[in-house]
C-alpha cells in the first residue's frame, strides 16, 4: 500500500429529496491497494462512487486527485482522470462483440477501424493479467462472469489507475468469484487502485486491505482487512446486532403440495429452457433451486405459475392437474408468487398500497360486494381498514394505505408484497429472489418471514442465485443447468461443491436424481 | 456541438395540474389579437362577440354546452381507454356509426312504434355499433399487438366512406336531389331551452361522465383497468385478464362515441349529412388530455372546448371573419393549453454540448 493518495474525497455531502444520501463523508484511495465500500443497500456506498465517477455532483465538499481539486462534472471527466467503474448492470452492448464493445470510444482503433493493433495490445494487457476473453463473440452469447472482465478490461485500456466495482460478485458463481479475486489481486500488483462496494462481509473479507464502512450516509468505521473482526463489522454496518442462523424448524413428512413431471418448457426464443423436469414440493418444506440466473429457473417458475404454456408433462397443485389453467384459477387453489422484479411485476408503482393489496384478490368476497361485471362494487372501507391492518402487521414504513408503492424503498416494498401472498393462506409460494437488492434487516425479516410460513405446512419453492440463502432457509436444493435438474440434495449434505454443480461440471444422471426425490 | 432538451418532472400538487391548463386560454387570445390586427379586424370587437356569442347571451351558451355534449361523451370514453393503456384514436370513425345507426334505426322505427321507445332503440343501438366498431381495433391490439393508433385511425376513414355511400343510397332522402343526405328524423331527443339545440343528451352525458369515475374508482371492473393501464405485467401476475380488459375498455369507449353520434343526430340535427363530424373525435382526444382522463376534470374541459367551437362560429357570421382565421385561432387555443399543460407539468432544461 503507498502512502500518496491518487484520490481524496473531503467532506461530501449529497442530499436528494426527502433523504441525506451521504453525510460529510471522507473517502481516500492510494495506488495500489483494494478497498471495500461495505454498507447495507441504501447506506450511500453507490451514491459516493457514482460522485466520483461523475454522475452525481456533491452538495458539499471537494475531489482531490493527485492532490489537485478537480472538477468531476461526467463520466467523460472521470475517464480522463484514470476513474473507471463497472456497474452492477452492465453498460455492454448485447449485440456487438467483446472486442467491439472494448474500443468503443476509446483511442485504440481510429477512424478506418483497423482493429490489429487494438486486438495486439488487448492480448498482451490480458495476457499479463493471466486469463482471456473471446473478443470475437457477441456480449450476449458470453457469460456473467466474462462480461464483467469485459467491462474491466474495457476500464484498462482506457488506462484506468482507479476501478471502481459495484456489487461484482452479485451475478457470479463461487468459482468466478475466485477468478475474479485473483484478477483483482494482479490488477493490484501492476498499481491499479481497486475500490469494491459490497454487503457481503466475507468477501470483503477476503480481498480488501482497507475496509470503510457506510452507515445511512455517514461513515462509522476504518479498518484493516486482516484485522477485521466479522461481528464487529456487521455491527457497524447495521448498528445492532445481527442474527447470523436461523433456526429452521422441522416439519415431518407431509403430502406433496407441488408435483412436477416431465415438464418442457421453451424459452421466448423458441428454444427448450425447462428439459423434461421432475420437482416435488412437500408442504412444510422449503425446496431451493440453485442455479446460475439463465438456466431455465424462470422458465420453470412462470410455467408453474402459469404465465408461460409448457409443450408437454405435467404440474399438479395439491393434487390438482393445473398444467392448462388460467392463473386465475391457480390461485383460487392457494398459489402465491413472489416475483423477482418487484417494481414490475410485483405492484404497480403509480397506484396506492391499498390498491395493490388487491391485485391479485380484488374478486375475493371480501372486497367486492355483489353484482355482476360493471355494477359489482369495491368495497372501499373494508380494503383501507384491511390494508391498515396489514401495514402494522408487517411493519411497512408508510404514512398510511393511500401513498403510492412507489415511494416505498425496496424493503418497504417487499414487505407490502410478502403482505399480500401470505395474507392469501396460500398452499404453495414460488419465491424468486425474495431478498435481491435488500438490506441486511429486511433481508432477515424475509427469511424469518418465509422459516415461518413454512413451520405453517405452506410448501416452498426457493429460486435463488445466493447459494447463502439456499442454504440458510432450504430442506432440499435442486440444482438447475441447461434447463435440467443436475443435482439434488438434503440440507446440509452438500456445500461448495455446489458450484461444480451449478456450472454443470458436475452432474447426476436421470435415475439418480429421480432416485433423490424419493429418498429425501 | 449539440443541443438537447430534457424535461425533468416537477413535483405538483393535482389541483394545479388539473387547473393549469386554463391559464393557455388568454395567452392564446393574446397572440390571436396580433394576428386579428394584422388582418385588419379590432381585435376588442371580435372578442365581444366570441363572448357574446357562445358564453353571455343564454341561447348562445345553450349552443356552446349543446357543442360540448359530444366532446363530452367521446372525451369521457378516450379518457378511460387511455386509463387502460389503450389509445383510442377512433371516436371520430365509432362517432359517425353511432350516427348512422341512429339514423338507421330512426328510419325504420319511427313510424311503427312510439317515438320514446324509437329513440330508446336508436341510443341502444348506436352505444352498440361503437362498441362493435372499437372492438376491432381493440382485439387486434390485445390479441395480436397491432398498433390501436393506426387502427383506429384506419377505421375513422373506413366509417367516413361508408357514411359517404350511405348518404348516397339506403339512407338518402329521395326528395333532397342531388345533395348526399338523410330524411329529417321524427324521432328526437328532448330540447333543454326551447328553440336551442340544447338537448336531454347534455344531461345524459352528465350522469355518464360521473357513473364513469364511479366505474373507475369503485368497482371491480374499473379497478382491473386501472392496474392493466398502470401495470400490466402487476396485473397478469394478479391473475387479470390483461387482453380482455384491454377490449372492454375500448368498446366502452366506443360505446360512448357512438352515443355521441346518435345525441346529435337526433338532438342537434334532426337529420343525417356528411359533414356533422369534422374532427370532433379528434379534438375530444385533445378534451380528454385536457381533463387528465379523469371523467370528472373532463367535464369542464369539454364546456370550454364547446364555448370555444361556438364562440368562434359565431365570430365568423357575425364579423365576417374569415373560417382560416378563426379555426387557427381555435387551434391557438389548442396548442397554448396543451404548452402550459407541459410547462407545468415539466421543467425543461436546454443542455449544450
Amino acid at each position: 500500500m503507498g502512502n500518496t493518495a491518487i484520490v481524496e474525497m473531503k467532506g461530501i455531502t449529497k442530499r436528494f429529496p426527502g433523504v441525506l444520501a451521504l453525510n460529510k463523508v471522507d473517502f481516500n484511495i492510494h495506488k495500489g491497494e483494494i478497498v471495500a465500500l461495505l454498507g447495507e443497500n441504501g447506506a450511500g456506498k453507490t451514491t459516493l462512487m457514482n460522485i466520483l465517477y461523475g454522475l452525481y455532483v456533491p452538495d458539499e465538499g471537494e475531489i482531490l486527485v493527485d492532490g489537485v481539486r478537480a472538477h468531476i462534472s461526467s463520466p467523460t471527466d472521470a475517464i480522463k482522470l484514470g476513474i473507471n467503474m463497472v456497474h452492477q448492470q452492465f453498460m455492454l452492448i448485447e449485440e456487438f462483440t467483446a472486442l467491439e464493445n472494448i474500443v468503443l470510444g476509446s483511442k485504440l482503433v481510429g477512424a478506418t477501424l483497423n482493429y490489429r493493433i487494438a486486438v495486439e495490445e488487448i492480448k498482451k494487457l490480458t495476457h499479463e493479467l493471466g486469463f482471456n476473453i473471446p473478443l470475437t463473440k457477441k456480449v450476449k452469447e458470453l457469460s456473467a462472469g466474462e462480461k464483467q472482465r469485459v467491462e474491466i478490461v474495457k476500464a484498462l485500456v482506457r488506462r484506468a489507475r482507479v476501478l471502481i466495482l459495484d456489487e461484482p460478485t452479485s451475478v457470479l458463481t463461487p468459482q468466478e468469484v475466485r477468478e475474479l479475486f485473483k484478477l483483482l489481486r494482479r490488477l493490484k500488483q501492476a498499481g491499479v487502485s481497486v475500490v469494491f462496494i459490497s454487503h457481503k462481509l466475507n468477501e470483503v473479507m477476503d480481498i480488501a486491505d482497507r475496509i470503510v464502512v457506510l452507515r445511512r450516509g455517514r461513515k462509522v468505521g476504518e479498518v484493516d482487512g486482516a484485522s477485521a473482526n466479522p461481528i464487529l463489522l456487521a455491527e457497524m454496518m447495521v448498528g445492532k446486532e445481527v442474527l447470523f442462523s436461523l433456526k429452521k424448524p422441522d416439519v415431518g413428512p407431509r403430502e406433496e403440495v407441488l408435483t412436477i413431471r416431465d415438464l418442457t418448457v421453451l424459452s421466448d426464443e423458441g428454444l427448450p429452457a425447462v428439459k423434461n423436469v421432475f420437482l416435488r414440493v412437500r408442504k412444510g418444506e422449503i425446496v431451493g433451486l440453485a442455479g446460475v440466473a439463465g438456466n431455465g429457473q424462470k422458465e420453470l417458475a412462470e410455467a408453474i405459475y402459469g404465465l408461460r404454456k409448457p409443450v408437454s408433462g405435467q404440474i399438479l397443485l395439491n393434487g390438482t392437474d393445473v398444467t392448462n389453467i388460467p392463473i386465475k384459477e391457480r390461485l383460487k387453489l392457494g398459489l402465491s408468487y413472489i416475483p423477482q422484479n418487484r417494481l414490475i411485476y410485483g405492484v404497480a408503482g403509480y397506484m396506492s398500497l391499498a390498491e395493490n393489496i388487491l391485485i391479485d384478490r380484488v374478486e375475493e368476497n371480501k372486497f367486492a360486494k355483489s353484482g355482476k361485471f360493471l355494477l359489482r362494487l369495491i368495497n372501499i372501507g373494508q380494503v383501507l381498514r384491511y390494508s391498515e391492518e396489514l401495514i402494522k402487521k408487517y411493519e411497512i414504513v408508510a404514512p398510511g394505505p393511500q401513498v403510492k408503492a412507489r415511494t416505498l424503498s425496496g424493503g418497504n416494498l417487499q414487505r407490502l408484497i410478502l403482505a399480500r401472498e401470505l395474507e392469501r393462506s396460500p398452499n404453495l409460494i414460488i419465491a424468486e429472489e425474495p431478498t435481491a437488492g435488500l438490506d441486511v434487516k429486511a433481508t432477515e425479516y424475509v427469511r424469518q418471514t418465509l422459516l415461518d410460513i413454512k413451520a405453517r405446512g405452506v410448501g416452498v419453492l426457493l429460486v435463488s442465485g445466493d447459494l447463502t440463502e439456499i442454504f440458510q432457509l432450504s430442506d432440499k436444493i435442486a440444482v438447475m443447468h441447461g434447463g435440467e435438474i443436475v443435482g439434488v440434495f438434503k440440507a446440509g449434505e452438500v456445500s461448495e461443491e455446489i458450484g461444480l454443480y451449478m456450472m454443470g461440471i458436475e452432474r447426476m444422471g436421470r435415475e439418480e436424481v429421480m432416485r433423490k426425490w424419493e429418498s429425501c | 456541438m449539440g443541443i438537447l432538451l430534457k424535461f425533468e418532472e416537477r413535483r405538483i400538487s393535482s389541483w394545479i395540474a388539473a387547473i393549469s391548463p386554463y391559464g393557455g386560454i388568454p395567452l392564446a387570445f393574446l397572440v390571436a389579437a396580433v394576428i386579428m390586427q394584422c388582418s385588419g379586424i379590432a381585435p376588442l370587437a371580435g372578442f365581444t362577440s366570441f363572448f357574446e356569442g357562445a358564453v353571455l347571451n343564454p341561447t348562445g351558451l345553450a349552443v356552446s354546452l349543446a357543442r360540448s355534449t359530444a366532446f363530452l361523451f367521446m372525451a369521457v370514453g378516450i379518457g378511460l381507454s387511455f386509463k387502460a393503456n389503450v389509445l383510442n384514436i377512433g371516436a371520430e370513425g365509432q362517432y359517425l356509426m353511432g350516427a348512422i345507426a341512429a339514423t338507421a334505426i330512426a328510419m325504420v322505427t319511427q313510424d311503427s312504434l312510439p317515438l320514446i321507445i324509437s329513440l330508446a332503440f336508436c341510443l341502444l343501438g348506436a352505444a352498440a355499433i361503437g362498441a362493435l366498431w372499437a372492438s376491432v381495433a381493440g382485439y387486434l391490439r390485445a390479441y395480436m399487438g397491432v398498433n390501436e393508433i393506426i387502427t383506429t385511425v384506419m377505421m375513422n376513414i373506413l366509417a367516413f366512406k361508408i357514411l359517404q355511400w350511405l348518404l348516397r343510397g339506403p339512407l338518402k332522402n329521395p326528395a333532397s336531389q342531388q345533395w348526399p343526405m338523410s330524411p329529417p328524423l321524427k324521432t328526437s331527443i328532448a330540447e333543454l331551452v326551447p328553440g336551442t339545440t340544447l338537448n336531454a343528451g347534455f344531461i345524459l352525458a352528465l350522469l355518464i361522465s360521473i357513473w364513469t369515475y364511479f366505474l373507475l374508482y369503485r368497482t371491480v371492473q374499473g379497478y382491473k383497468i386501472r392496474v392493466v393501464g398502470s401495470n400490466p405485467s402487476a396485473a397478469t401476475y394478479g391473475g387479470i385478464n390483461v387482453r380482455r380488459t384491454m377490449v372492454y375498455a375500448i368498446m366502452y369507449s366506443g360505446a360512448l362515441a357512438g352515443l355521441a353520434g346518435a345525441v346529435d343526430v337526433l338532438g342537434v340535427f334532426h337529420f343525417l349529412y356528411e359533414g356533422i363530424s369534422i374532427g370532433l373525435g379528434y379534438t375530444s382526444v385533445v378534451v380528454a388530455l385536457i381533463g387528465k382522463t379523469d371523467p370528472l376534470l373532463i367535464v369542464p374541459a369539454s364546456i370550454l372546448f364547446g364555448i370555444t367551437y361556438n364562440g368562434f362560429t359565431y365570430m365568423q357570421s357575425a364579423l365576417g371573419v374569415p373560417y382560416t382565421l378563426s379555426k387557427s385561432v381555435e387551434g391557438m387555443i389548442y396548442l397554448f393549453i396543451l404548452l402550459i399543460d407541459v410547462l407545468t407539468r415539466y421543467r425543461i432544461k436546454v443542455i449544450v454540448k
